[in-house]
């Protein structure tokens, strides 16, 4: 047994490493829009700003301008098609937190939706026997009853993992849609009408937020969004952002690095479900109707099938898959009987040649977050490039 | 004096006992090696001690502290830190984001810096590997990344899992090196291994772990010359 050789580099261990290298690789080629994130991580943070500024100023614009062969229409008012798909949006931002971010697999996210849509409708329709309130009080109620809703599932459930909790969170979903048919106030299939809607008229003396104009429900979702956006991706760059992560990526690990994990879990939840109540209250006062058709199984496969289609981890990714999911069978008409078939078929395809998503998490999820460490401890920034590791700052680590 | 004691520890996982009335206990400043085949409780025992098991029976003390209900990631606040079996880095991650994520628990900021340094200084490879990703590194280097993490957070006990698992001959006489050195800057270790040979070398004591219970103790260089010992886990008749 020879103790003389130092701790330097080890021949054995080199071609080992060429392998992982050479996987590495593999992995970064799949994809259909090579290197774009390390390009839009590569651009000053002015340009950043600028090009977010563009895309939100058009995505406000896109109900006026109603673009050619985007359009819903004839098929479906694309105004209203829009306010739906910003729903959708939300909603995928919501479970992406949970799904994304903490990794904890959620198949009855439906169940938030429907406790805000119920919020929403028994606080406002003229059904409802109850106290009434204004619609937009609402939102923080729906977002509140949720969030604790999502603490009472969350806090027994959450010490499970993986398959069990998928199972039983699918139970939770069904629960809700259950109680809303037997419960005579919840009035099931009949439901409540004439939900209510934000306060303002126009000069003509209408109401602002027609059920039947899609256009103010519309921005004031995508308002919405982008200040979820904005909190989801302080969140990101947190303690509470890495934490996830690390539980995300293993559990067990997390925890003996002084993560408390069931914690965090439960604040996933928590603010996931929170952010599915409100899209919840959204839905409701724009369709205007709530009754318990809308919140099946189906439904909430859909929410996570946005969710992976749009990139797990990647908040963008959800606002565009959620969109996506919403927008396909509203413009082709002709398929929308057979969206989940076509939805099926979509994801197996997607994971097949991009399994991280549309917009895959990576890039996106901690691209900051190294910007953040380096800042952290001083001493990182500094080391000197190696042959084999690209250093620049935010332009992620592929290894060419 | 006593770091760690373990007394009367019995663990089941739900019917099956993997562990009976297990008593042992680390000293300040020692590397004490768990030696045993597989299945004999090894990886179970580490995770009792880092707290990801919680033991049907007995109590753990930790520096004159019962922790035997406490949970996991407040012994690694405590002074516990673990390089989990299988390395159990995060893949997803980079060098830089797994070491930050080992001081993820800890309050002094100003002091991981230096930690840092001494990480870099035991392994320089993992400063040259700094924006790679974990889960695209050679074993070695996991194991490296594995250990460099742990020791981010300043543990007074260091819990190896199986730190060999894997390896090239030449890498495991590096990783034991690199053990000592630990242990000689003041950080006691628990190691537990197959590699019998080098782990009872390296340690001031150690136990042999079968079916769950400890059938030999003594200093690492008795167990090497106990006739048992040698039959089974080292390989000579």
């Amino acid at each position: 047994m020879s103790t003389t050789d130092g701790p330097t580099l080890i021949p054995d261990d080199a071609s080992a490493q060429e392998i992982a290298d050479r996987e590495a690789k593999m992995r970064q080629r799949k994809g259909w829009f090579p290197g774009l994130s390390d390009k839009w991580n590569a651009l000053p943070r002015q340009t950043q700003w600028l090009i977010l500024i563009v895309v939100v100023v058009i995505a406000y614009l896109l109900p006026i301008l109603n673009p050619p062969l985007i359009t819903t229409e004839p098929g479906n008012n694309w105004q209203i098609a829009l306010a739906q798909m910003s729903v959708y949006a939300l909603v995928a931002v919501g479970l992406n937190v949970v799904v994304g971010y903490a990794g904890l697999l959620d198949l009855g996210y439906v169940a938030f939706f429907a406790l805000g849509s119920y919020t929403a409708a028994m606080f406002t329709s003229p059904d409802s026997p109850y106290v009434h309130i204004p619609y937009l009080w609402t939102l923080p109620l729906a977002m509140a009853i949720a969030m604790f809703f999502g603490v009472v599932l969350g806090v027994p459930t959450l010490r499970l993992r993986g398959d069990y909790l998928a199972i039983v969170t699918l139970g939770f979903g069904e629960i809700v849609r259950i109680l809303a048919t037997i419960i005579p106030a919840m009035k099931g299939q009949v439901g409540f009408q004439n939900v209510g809607h934000p306060p303002g008229t126009d000069s003509s003396g209408q109401p602002i937020f027609l059920n039947s104009s899609g256009t103010p429900w519309y921005w004031l979702t995508l308002t919405i969004i982008i200040v979820v956006l904005l909190a989801a991706g302080n969140l990101e760059r947190s303690r509470v952002g890495r934490a996830w992560i690390a539980i995300r990526e293993d559990e067990d690990a997390a925890e003996i690095m002084g993560v408390p994990t069931f914690k965090y879990k439960v604040w996933a939840f928590a603010i996931g479900a929170s952010v599915g109540g409100l899209s919840g209250a959204l839905f409701a006062g724009q369709v205007g109707f709530v009754n318990n058709q809308k919140f099946d199984i189906a439904t909430s496969i859909l929410f996570v099938a946005a969710v992976v289609m749009g990139g797990t981890g990647n908040k963008v990714g959800a606002v565009l898959g959620g969109a996506l999911v919403a927008y396909i069978p509203l413009r082709f008409t002709a398929i929308a009987e057979f969206k989940y078939l076509i939805f099926g078929a979509a994801l197996v395809v997607i994971m097949i040649f991009r399994p991280g998503g549309l917009l895959p998490a990576r890039q996106s999820l901690l691209a900051y977050g190294r910007l953040a460490y380096n800042k952290l401890k001083g001493a990182v920034g500094d080391i000197p490039p190696s042959g084999k590791v690209v250093l620049e700052p935010g332009k992620g680590a592929d290894n060419e | 004096m006593t770091l760690l004691e373990l007394k009367n520890i019995s663990v089941h996982y739900g019917r099956i006992q993997a562990i009976s009335d297990m008593s042992f206990s680390v000293d300040e400043g020692e590397i004490v090696s768990l030696i045993g085949a597989n299945g004999a409780g090894k990886t179970t025992t580490m995770r009792t001690i880092s707290g990801l098991l919680a033991p049907s029976a007995g109590s753990i003390t930790f520096a004159g502290q019962d922790i035997t209900r406490m949970k996991a990631h407040i012994r690694v606040v405590q002074g516990i830190s673990q390089a989990p079996e299988g390395r159990g880095i995060f893949p997803g991650m980079t060098v830089e984001e797994n070491l930050d994520m080992g001081s993820y628990g800890r309050k002094d900021r100003t002091k991981v810096a230096d930690d840092l340094e001494r990480v870099f200084d035991l392994f320089p490879r993992l400063k040259e590997r700094i924006k790679q990703f974990g889960g695209t590194m050679s074993g070695g280097e996991q194991q490296m990344l594995a250990i460099g993490r742990a020791l981010m957070s300043n543990p007074k006990l260091l819990l190896l899992d199986e730190p060999s698992m894997g390896l090239a001959p030449q890498f495991i006489r590096q990783i034991f090196k690199i053990v000592t050195e630990i242990n000689n800057q003041g950080t006691t270790v628990l190691l537990v291994e197959q590699n019998a040979n080098q782990a009872l070398a390296r340690a001031h004591r150690a136990f042999v772990l079968e079916t769950g219970s400890i059938t030999h103790r003594g200093t690492g260089k008795e167990l090497l010359a106990n006739p048992a010992v040698k039959e089974a886990y080292l390989g000579v008749g």
